[in-house]
């Protein structure tokens, strides 16, 4: 399709290709919604919006790009311009993203803390997988999300989130890393030792009491 | 090969270039290749950290599916139609050819046309819904 039999193209026949491409992400865009939000409430307005604000600007859409893409541009900027300017959170400081490679692990982890990790991750219901997504900082959490989940290539998310693709890197990088740390901790309070952190290592122990209580008692 | 030499916790705070492929956006990329051909624990790490970013994702893939209401379904349905029968349209188009002959001194006929062509397209949202409003 030119660019003239765009602009021939009547409203009517418009809204058929919109609700014929556009829509059938909707369950996709509501659960990016919900991470972003964290309440069904406002995941449903910043849905509706987003159609809404895609629909109108629909026509200057070029056919043949990422559609998915351009939807979860919207989506995000729908995200960050309405719905957080109320609560005004604070930017990640540019400082602390700079040193983020030094902040990586720069030691091996042994044989035992590398299954004890895995067998963790296996083991954890999905709420505690969601719930550990919600605790890390929103400028985490959407690159995660949008990588990891969506499969988003990290220069597609610098499109989206509309940062460079070095800043969706050191993101990227500590959004796993901080998500793996909370996951290990609801491990070891499901009595799963995951070394961590001494707290993460008490909480197992105390689990694994309680678990062991249970079993005696029956 | 390289004569850079590299430590382990160089390669290991460059895992997120492995992981994602994009290790040749590094200047010190084949001393990281190099170092990990020969260093054991670091090749075991990487195994370690691919295989954790594997299973994260499909964690994470498994949990975060959840489906719209259907009302909502319905709602930008609704909504969508709405916004078409309350929405004006113009369309502007203008379209110009310039014509240039030139005869050089052999007599050698040259010819162009230029065609310029503008398209201009409005969107008005109706408040009273009546799209009747383009005749004035």
């Amino acid at each position: 399709m030119t660019s003239k039999d765009l602009v021939l193209e009547s409203a009517a026949d418009r809204t058929i290709r919109f609700e014929r491409d556009a829509l059938v992400f909707t369950d996709q865009l509501y659960a990016a919604a919900l991470r972003y939000t964290k309440n069904p409430e406002d995941a449903r307005d910043l849905v509706q919006d987003t159609y809404l604000k895609a629909f109108t600007s629909f026509h200057q859409f070029e056919e043949g790009t990422n559609l998915r893409a351009w939807l979860y541009r919207v989506l995000t900027t729908t995200f960050i311009n309405t719905y957080r300017k109320d609560q005004r959170r604070p930017q990640v400081a540019q400082a602390e993203l700079e040193d983020w490679q030094l902040a990586q692990a720069q030691s091996h982890t042994s044989d035992l803390g590398k299954s004890a990790e895995v067998e963790a991750l296996e083991n954890l219901p999905d709420s505690d997988i969601k719930k550990a997504l919600q605790e890390i900082p929103e400028e985490f959490r959407m690159v995660v999300y949008l990588a990891d989940v969506e499969g988003f290539s990290y220069k597609e998310i610098a499109e989206i989130v509309d940062i460079p693709a070095g800043t969706v890197m050191s993101r990227l990088s500590r959004g796993r890393k901080q998500l793996r740390e909370k996951l290990a901790d609801y491990a070891a309070e499901l009595g799963y030792s995951v070394a961590t952190s001494k707290k993460a290592v008490e909480a197992g122990k105390k689990a694994a009491k309680s678990t062991e209580g249970e079993v005696s008692a029956e | 090969m390289s004569y850079i030499e590299i430590q382990c916790g160089e390669v290991l705070s460059s895992v997120i270039f492995i992981i994602e492929g994009e290790l040749e956006q590094l200047p010190q990329r084949s001393a990281i290749e190099a170092h990990i051909d020969s260093c054991l624990p670091c090749t075991a790490e990487i195994a370690h950290e691919r295989a954790m970013h594997d299973l994260l994702q499909a964690t994470l893939r498994r949990s975060c599916n959840e489906n719209a209401p259907e009302d909502l379904h319905e709602a930008i349905q609704r909504q969508l139609r709405a916004q078409m029968s309350g929405t004006t349209e113009v369309v502007t188009q203008f379209s110009m050819t310039e014509i240039s002959i030139e005869i050089d001194e052999f007599g050698n006929i040259e010819h162009r046309e230029i065609q310029i062509e503008q398209t201009h397209i409005q969107h008005f949202i109706d408040d009273d819904g009546a799209p009747d409003q383009g005749g004035r």
